[in-house]
């Protein structure tokens, strides 16, 4: 069964983008799921097997953050593994999201080598 | 680093990293933004350590070829597409700024991006400080980028 990934970001483009910086880092996830905050990303993760999560940190309603910390509170989806694409390079929090238990982070802009060498290690 | 090269060396990276064009120029614009001729501006706010404004004003021809490198496809007319892709652009450019802004010693929080347009528009703010406007040439046409930051960054 293929990989899937869930990406989540308020921005539309900024989703697409992901998306395609993973097809050209070389990830070739079957499914590609989305969502436009952390509760949409909670809702998609109740009906859906998801293998990674890229996460932007800033969003409305539900930021990057509180996701994190909702995610932890479940035992069914606990365990998938998080890396936060952000500005927030170097910020309080992002440490915050780190020690939530994100897995790492990638600065927006970015490369898809850049995303190639930090899911290399999850995906 | 000054704020000037920062913009400069932050709009070059978003050009090269995310939307693979070209882009040059990056000289000072000495007058008003409202002088500028310009369809669109996105701006995030910056608040906490420091107020500050960033924002990016550009003719809709520029907005629609900025928002097709991002998108990978042709944009035709305004639309939420172009709307949120620069206001992304704009959100990009006020992170290299608060980064900037980190390593000086100032922790600022950004804004939701906002996005303006219209035949005839004024942006204004209340920060007293120091003002950078740069313009850029892409294949499309000139874009303007502007930080606003008050005088406790300026002087970090």
């Amino acid at each position: 069964m293929g990989k899937s990934v869930l990406i989540v970001d308020d921005s539309n483009t900024m989703r697409k983008i992901v998306a395609r910086s993973l097809r050209q880092a070389g990830f070739d996830f079957e499914t590609i799921l989305e969502a436009g905050d952390g509760q949409e990303a909670l809702n998609v993760l109740d009906g859906n097997s998801v293998d990674i999560i890229l996460s932007d940190i800033n969003m409305p309603n539900m930021n990057g953050v509180e996701f994190l910390r909702k995610k932890a509170e479940d035992p069914a989806i606990a365990g998938i593994p998080v890396v936060m694409i952000t500005t927030e390079a170097g910020s309080d929090i992002l440490r915050e999201a780190l020690n939530l238990g994100a897995k790492g982070s990638v600065k927006k802009p970015f490369t898809p080598d850049q995303i190639q060498a930090t899911l290399g290690d999850y995906v | 680093m000054d704020f000037a090269q920062c913009l400069s060396d932050g709009t070059r990276e978003i050009f090269t990293t995310m939307l693979m064009a070209d882009v040059a120029g990056g000289n000072p614009w000495d007058r008003s933004p409202e002088e500028f001729d310009r369809d669109l501006t996105s701006m995030v706010g910056m608040a906490g350590g420091c107020r500050g404004l960033v924002a990016i004003h550009c003719p809709k021809q520029v907005a629609l070829g900025v928002t097709g490198f991002l998108l990978g496809m042709d944009v035709e007319d305004f639309g939420e597409d172009v709307f949120d892709a620069m206001g992304e652009f704009a959100n990009m450019l006020a992170g290299i700024v608060k980064a900037e802004l980190s390593a000086r010693g100032l922790e600022v929080s950004l804004a939701i991006p906002s996005v303006v347009t219209g035949p005839d528009y004024s942006v204004d703010s209340s920060i007293e400080g120091e003002n950078v406007a740069l313009c850029f040439e892409t294949d499309h046409g000139p874009f303007l980028v502007e930080l606003q930051l008050e005088g406790s960054a300026v002087a970090a």
